[in-house]
């Protein structure tokens, strides 16, 4: 194996790598629990506004499955920042001049989901898994229609729309909606009970599943239930 | 002896073409515009619709000859493939390089008015504005507003000066206008092939107006809301500007009717052979402008391309890698199809595969190859597998799963190339001889029942037909679309009778069993494919006239565009699941049938709310930042 060995322009940059933190949590005005949602389903917006060499172009900050983020490898400086792209109203207090410094600095944001996936149940019977849920609309005022109740089910503890058994045999059987709320439960908080099923399951696995119901606005991104690991004997 | 040091040596060097060798004659203005018409925003055969992985040019790809994987009908689920999905990002288009070169001219012929006709100067000058209008459109319809530049800027001018902010969206498409009102009246009325006439100017107004009219009418859908961009009207114009733009395009149409065009019928009575011939005849009379390609042209120009050997299987009609575009079946459906399924549910019983092909819409067989169509010599072979018995309904066989009942226990054989199965004692080709092979992927391997024929030049020897080979050229504008957009423009304008003359003229060309279905004026928000849930209402007649512009279109890369400006990417490919047809021969009783099924990998094509304006180039937002704000969701 022959190594080639390349040296100029031996000249260390001048300016230090970046290390300022910055990190926080997205919590859910209901619940007032971090916000249920998918890994690096969307993020968390940043501006550098103590830089003024050029206009800044935003950078995104990928938000985890746990509602947190973290992010320990910028420069040090003012940001403005704003969550975007997830399944909540539009969020358009941004958090103008936060200082990002090396001991880091904890920005927590509370949004307001378009729906809340509740009474999820799990049940397996032979290698059939059914689901079923409620969705809650508790803000129905300008509330895009309604697009559909998907199933999500992964065998990591990693499950929702970026991380899922994508196949037909789970896909078909999301309930496609596309009606307003009224229109498909009345003017009421909490829908109907829909159930989702047959899925087949294979014996001896463990999967995790979850629903997701969606609304359609800009981004389509859901709204999870918990995670509910089932067990097929 | 003498030295003379007086010699100048400040001469204009001979082996350049300055200013008056290339605009003082019309050879010279033909060589400069050549250069120009180069690199118009043509889609054809070697448009990369999803971003140049190689880098550069979506226009001028390297390697080429991957364009036809890399397609737009790919790319936006038109064609079923394995490997392309939708690029929302866009790729970066940019080309004031060659703005200027236009705008050079426009400020510089002048000068050499002398040596030429009124007619001839007119007509250059047109052609210059036609060309203008042509970059301006491949920008307008990516990005909405940009910078409207019309004099040649001087480099040395203050910065200040040559950072050009964008437009807005309604002033660009009006930009688009004024200059193709220009061509129009300047330009004669023929030209020479693969040159802009005042038809041209029109044709390209016609497709051109028609996007402005429903980017106006239908972007308000799109809740941007309090997005900069929108409300400033970058992306986006007031929707009761919407009619002004639709009759624009009406008034083109009408224009190119005074011309000497028509509807391509030289194959009459055969109508599926007239519709594929239509694609592959010089000498159409529906054609108004041509790109040309040539086989023999030197490699580098990106003046043939390799369509034959990238829609053909492998080995039999072609000598490379085989076909990876397949029509999916939901395209299929739109157009008028024998059917499948029995009143009861069953499945109908086929005595041969090609049986299929009764009934069928003849411009349907002239836009696709089914079981036993003859190219090249040989006869295309499609079928996916044999059930041992089917008893029961199509639905029993649950869309393909391996799961289901019927298709478990050794009841429903798939196979691989050339596999053979013993059944009572006879041997049974599993699979067709062009596919489906359920142990490979999407090359060479026929997904459904169809394999595409729009453009496929069934000439050439299989032994010819390779990397680099296809001379067919491309069309950029024919009559039937400007029918299509004329009949989109009038039902928007409200008159629905006069828009179905057009379609119904298509439909007739076309050999449909309903030349001029009844206007149904009853109005929903659920689209045909993929049961698309649109943001607004419309007339169920007017998704007819959309429908049949794809019908129409099918695979000529209108589709992902059309689905931009009616803004309804995002719902039309929203998680659409192109299904497929697949035939079966049924042992036990030596008959066929077709199902229709999932494809097998569960591909999905998602477009997002974004994909509606590509993002202005970040280089040139570094350059200029004037050019923001971007656009929505950027």
């Amino acid at each position: 194996m022959t190594m080639l060995m390349f040296s100029s322009c031996y000249k260390k940059d001048n300016w230090s790598e970046p290390d300022a933190r910055v990190y926080g949590n997205i919590i859910d005005s209901y619940t007032k629990k971090p916000l249920l949602t998918s890994q690096n389903d969307w993020s968390i917006r940043i501006w550098e506004r103590s830089w003024k060499e050029s206009t800044p172009i935003n950078q995104n900050i990928p938000v985890k499955q746990d509602g947190s983020y973290n992010n320990n490898k910028l420069f040090a400086g003012s940001y403005d920042m704003l969550p975007v792209g997830g399944a909540f109203w539009p969020f358009v207090d941004t958090a103008k001049g936060v200082t990002y410094t090396k001991g880091g600095a904890q920005q927590d944001f509370t949004v307001t989901p378009y729906l809340q996936v509740v009474d999820l149940t799990a049940t397996v019977t032979g290698t059939n898994l059914t689901l079923t849920c409620r969705i809650k609309a508790p803000k129905r005022t300008g509330l895009p229609n309604l697009v559909e109740v998907k199933p999500f089910i992964s065998l990591t503890s990693f499950v929702g729309e970026s991380n899922y058994i994508n196949i037909a045999e789970y896909n078909d059987k999301r309930i496609q909606i596309n009606k307003s709320w009224v229109d498909e439960n009345g003017d009421v908080e909490t829908s109907k009970l829909y159930t989702i099923g047959p899925l087949p399951v294979k014996s001896g696995y463990t999967y995790n599943v979850r629903v997701g119901a969606n609304v359609n606005d800009t981004y389509k991104k859901y709204n999870y239930s918990e995670i509910k690991q089932v067990i097929v004997p | 002896m003498v030295f003379s040091a007086c010699q100048k040596l400040d001469l204009e060097p001979k082996g350049i073409l300055g200013q008056p060798e290339l605009f003082g004659n019309e050879f010279g203005v033909k060589k400069y515009f050549t250069g120009i018409y180069n690199n118009l925003p043509i889609e054809d055969f070697n448009y990369y619709g999803n971003n140049n992985p190689s880098g550069g040019n979506a226009f001028r790809p390297d390697n080429y000859w991957e364009a036809g994987k890399n397609s737009q009908g790919n790319c936006s689920g038109e064609f079923f493939n394995t490997w392309q999905g939708v690029n929302n990002g866009g790729f970066g288009y940019w080309p004031y390089d060659r703005i200027r070169d236009v705008n050079i001219f426009i400020q510089d012929f002048p000068t050499y008015k002398s040596k030429f006709s009124d007619a001839a100067y007119n007509a250059l000058m047109g052609e210059a504005y036609f060309l203008r209008a042509f970059f301006y459109f491949g920008m307008a319809k990516r990005y909405g507003g940009v910078p409207i530049v019309k004099t040649v800027q001087n480099p040395l001018s203050p910065k200040d000066s040559l950072e050009v902010p964008r437009n807005t969206e309604y002033d660009t498409w009006k930009f688009i206008y004024t200059d193709l009102k220009f061509a129009i009246d300047n330009m004669p009325a023929t030209s020479e092939y693969g040159r802009a006439n005042k038809f041209v100017a029109a044709a390209l107004m016609s497709r051109a107006m028609v996007y402005a009219g429903s980017i106006a009418k239908y972007t308000t859908y799109m809740n941007y809301g309090s997005e900069k961009a929108y409300t400033a009207g970058l992306a986006g114009i007031d929707p009761g500007k919407a009619n002004e733009f639709f009759q624009y395009a009406v008034n083109a149409g009408k224009l190119i009717e005074t011309g000497s065009y028509s509807l391509y019928t030289k194959n009459y009575p055969d109508k599926a052979l007239n519709f594929a011939n239509l694609f592959l005849d010089a000498s159409s009379t529906e054609n108004i402008f041509v790109k040309d390609f040539d086989q023999t042209a030197p490699h580098n120009t990106r003046l043939r391309h390799t369509y034959d050997a990238l829609m053909a299987p492998q080995p039999d009609m072609s000598s490379f890698v085989g076909a990876e575009s397949y029509p999916p079946f939901d395209f299929m459906e739109l157009y008028e199809m024998p059917a499948y399924t029995n009143p009861d549910g069953t499945p109908v019983r086929f005595t041969n595969r090609s049986d299929i092909k009764i009934d069928m819409e003849p411009r349907m067989k002239g836009t696709m190859y089914f079981d036993g169509d003859l190219l090249r010599g040989k006869a295309f072979s499609i079928q996916k597998g044999i059930y041992r018995n089917y008893t029961g309904t199509a639905a029993d066989a649950q869309r393909g799963s391996n799961g289901a009942p019927i298709n478990s226990g050794g009841n429903r054989i798939l196979g691989g190339r050339g596999w053979t199965t013993v059944i009572n004692g006879v041997t049974l080709n599993i699979t067709g001889a062009h596919g489906h092979f359920d142990d490979q992927g999407g090359e060479n391997n026929g997904w459904g029942a169809a394999f595409v024929r729009k453009y496929v030049n069934p000439a050439p020897t299989p032994a010819e037909v390779s990397v680099y080979t296809s001379g067919t050229a491309w069309i950029v504008f024919r009559l039937g679309e400007v029918y299509l957009n004329t009949a989109e423009a009038l039902y928007e304008l409200g008159q629905r009778n006069e828009a179905f003359d057009y379609i119904e003229k298509l439909r007739v060309r076309a050999g449909c069993k309903v030349p001029r279905p009844a206007i149904d004026a009853a109005t929903t928000n659920i689209g045909t494919i993929n049961k698309a849930n649109y943001p607004y209402q419309i007339e169920k007649s007017l998704q007819f006239i959309r429908d049949e512009r794809e019908r129409e279109l099918y695979g000529e890369n209108h589709w992902w565009w059309d689905l931009r400006r009616w803004r309804v990417a995002d719902q039309v490919l929203n998680q659409f699941r192109p299904r497929v047809l697949s035939c079966y021969y049924v042992a036990s009783e030596g008959k066929y049938i077709y199902l229709d099924e999932t494809n097998r990998i569960n591909r999905t094509w998602s477009a997002n709310k974004a994909c509606f304006y590509e993002p202005i180039p970040g280089g040139e937002i570094q350059k200029n930042s004037k050019l923001l704000p971007n656009n929505p969701l950027y």
